[in-house]
């Protein structure tokens, strides 16, 4: 029989504590070594005896009493969450189904492929993607492109969205779907953002849980391509290794906390494995835990090869489809 | 270091206190380790009450050695074993997740980590009835694939609903989020969220998926704060592990060494943290679910035993699965659906 779960209370120590180490040094020093230690004290109290000032005494024991962290959510209600947000669709059906109905919201998912294989123009096509409304079965979000090659064709851009229009004004039937196709033209792209180097990205991405919660309506951030920037920083591979971690973070939280799909691009480079050359996607493993899905493109004689290396879903959807692709235009309808 | 409080033995009062303090003496700690002749003429206090202090204050804060025969006692009752749900892994672990040990997972993107995660915490929760909480810090837990996994166990929809519910899930980026998140539970942040209320006190798993995202960013370069924090996740995963008789699953990165081999992240330090670790790796040949988990530290196994198994054995179909596991071969209780 199992015994009941006691009263077992896990003492807190201070060094835990979100604060700056010198104020949580001297805390110690002064014996205050757990939380509980901390309670029913009032400020002045504690900066007389640990020799802190009285503001910094107020924040420990502030963060003494509140870190309890967020409540939990069962899976249950993480399900019906997920079920509430749509895909991106790409136009494309076969690699929407092994998708499992498009880029999904609130995941980072990286596409990789070697140069001139259509990674930037799969991102501009989710660009127009993500903006049909919702009576069409699309998202009607706005879509942040953060632009680091220059690789962003606005023409491009205008010819894909006319063809989305076109397709969806063909679709529409019923009186609610006319008013929606009056706003969906490519005046509705939020912004252009183009950054040069790693800092200006990593300087973007700061500034970026402001400028999300500033636009509830954001359903794509696209970063073409992310290896860019990084891959000039060959001198110092464990500072690389650290922002790229901490780049993959924010993107997650970014993507988790306010519902949006991250979409980033990669390059490709050479691993040598066991004195074989293969293709692998750039920024290493230390880059390749950060997206939850991965896409790789590729050619094959003429025709573009899609497979998805990596992925949440079930195993035995990770098999190699083949988008048949003949003129880029024509990419959206499948 | 504990601190001198007034009240904590008798003879230890505010006037004692007081001329401790202007002595520099203001721990447990402090006042054992002193010279007791010396202090008590610094302080003007008769020697025979700082002695009585000093005994008392020993006897309170003494450790006392428990015998081996008494632990092993308390490790059988207390101990229990989660199977996985895959008998290849249930092999490797020598049958499965043991409560009161931290267990983990290595290996490279796609290596399948996240789904033998998700894979545990949907046996558990369905075959075993028990609550798990699972800890997400790489945004890959998505909800469809565990009801994808409950939808081969059986069609009955409320059966996949109450097990979804005994999942419990956190979304943390961030190490001091991971440490609130991991103190709240263990009801050290004073009250709020408490084990013994998350799941209605059977939690008998505690996934950390993965605990190398928040950590590693941290360490290395000019940062110092990073080897602290991870000690601190360590040494909260440890007591919450014992304490709460859970059973700790982690994953963790890899990094290459020279000679391109794959290695467990996060260090040499972490590396005395979990008590068992498995690598996963892809089977380069094969269909697409397959992959190799390799024991590379166990206490009770002979080390680099390889297994080959198949990721949707998670959601194989009804006819796919054969008979449990073989009788019990020494004193170890097996959790499994029968227990009450």
């Amino acid at each position: 029989k199992r015994a009941a779960v006691s009263a077992v209370r896990m003492k807190r120590p201070v060094s835990s504590l979100s604060l700056g180490s010198s104020l949580k040094g001297k805390l110690v020093r002064a014996g205050f070594q757990f939380t509980t230690d901390l309670q029913d004290l009032n400020p002045e109290h504690l900066s007389a005896e640990a020799g802190v000032s009285q503001q910094e005494a107020l924040e420990a024991l502030q963060a003494a009493s509140s870190g309890h962290g967020v409540a939990p959510v069962t899976a249950l209600e993480l399900l019906q969450k997920e079920e509430e947000f749509r895909s991106i669709v790409t136009f494309c059906s076969q690699l929407d189904e092994a998708l499992g109905g498009g880029v999904p919201v609130g995941k980072v998912t990286e596409i990789c492929g070697a140069p001139g294989v259509g990674k930037t123009q799969l991102c501009l096509q989710l660009a127009v993607d993500v903006q049909v409304p919702a009576v069409f079965g699309g998202l009607g979000g706005q879509v942040l492109f953060v632009d680091t090659e220059g690789g962003f064709q606005v023409q491009r851009l205008v010819d894909l969205a006319g063809a989305a229009v076109r397709h969806c004004s063909l679709l529409a039937e019923d009186e609610e779907q006319r008013v929606a196709m009056t706003t969906f033209t490519v005046e509705t792209i939020l912004s252009n953002v183009r950054c040069r180097d790693y800092v200006e990205l990593l300087a973007e991405l700061h500034l970026l849980a402001d400028f999300l919660s500033n636009r509830p309506r954001l359903r794509l951030l696209v970063i073409d391509s992310v290896a860019f920037p990084f891959l000039r920083l060959h001198d110092d591979l464990s500072q690389r290794t650290r922002l790229l971690q901490g780049l993959g973070l924010r993107l997650i939280a970014a993507a988790t906390g306010h519902n949006i799909a991250v979409v980033t691009t990669n390059h490709m480079t050479t691993r040598l494995h066991s004195s074989q050359a293969q293709l692998a996607p750039a920024l290493g493993d230390v880059w390749g835990h950060a997206p939850s899905i991965r896409l790789l493109l590729r050619w094959e004689e003429s025709r573009r090869l899609a497979s998805i290396v990596k992925s949440p879903a079930a195993p035995h959807r990770l098999h190699h489809l083949s988008v048949a692709v003949v003129t880029e235009a024509l990419w959206m309808f499948g | 270091m504990v601190a001198l409080l007034v009240g904590m033995c008798p003879g230890l009062d505010e006037g004692l206190l007081r001329s401790l303090r202007a002595a520099d003496i203001r721990t447990v700690e402090d006042l054992v380790s002193s010279d007791i002749e010396d202090l008590a003429q610094k302080c003007s206090v008769s020697y025979k009450a700082l002695f009585a202090v000093r005994r008392v204050l020993l006897a309170q804060h003494t450790a006392f050695p428990v015998s081996g025969a008494d632990l092993y006692e308390e490790l059988l009752s207390s101990t229990a074993i989660l199977s996985t749900g895959n008998p290849s892994l249930d092999k490797l672990l020598d049958s499965g997740l043991y409560t009161g040990e931290i267990t983990e997972l290595t290996g490279g993107p796609g290596s399948g980590k996240s789904q033998v995660c998700f894979g545990v915490a949907v046996h558990i929760a369905y075959h075993l009835k028990q609550s798990v909480i699972y800890i997400d810090t790489t945004g890959g837990l998505t909800a469809g694939r565990l009801l994808q996994m409950l939808q081969t166990e059986t069609n009955n929809r409320d059966e996949q609903m109450e097990a979804l519910q005994r999942i419990h899930t956190f979304r943390l980026f961030d190490v001091c989020a991971l440490l609130d998140c991991l103190y709240g539970l263990s009801g050290g942040g004073g009250g709020g969220l408490h084990m013994a209320c998350v799941g209605g006190g059977s939690v008998k798993a505690l996934i950390v998926d993965s605990v190398s995202a928040v950590i590693a960013p941290l360490l290395g370069g000019k940062q110092n704060e990073g080897m602290s924090l991870m000690r601190q996740v360590a040494a909260a995963l440890k007591t919450m592990a014992k304490d709460f008789s859970v059973a700790v699953l982690v994953t963790n990165h890899v990094t290459r060494s020279g000679s391109g081999e794959a290695q467990p992240g996060l260090g040499v330090s972490w590396s005395h943290v979990p008590t068992t670790r498995i690598l996963l790796e892809r089977v380069e040949s094969g269909a697409s679910g397959r992959r190799s988990a390799t024991l590379i530290k166990s206490s009770r196994q002979a080390c680099l035993i390889k297994e080959d198994f198949d990721l949707q054995w998670w959601s194989r179909a009804e006819g796919g699965r054969g008979g449990g596991g073989g009788g019990e071969t020494s004193g170890k209780r097996k959790l499994d659906e029968t227990d009450p």
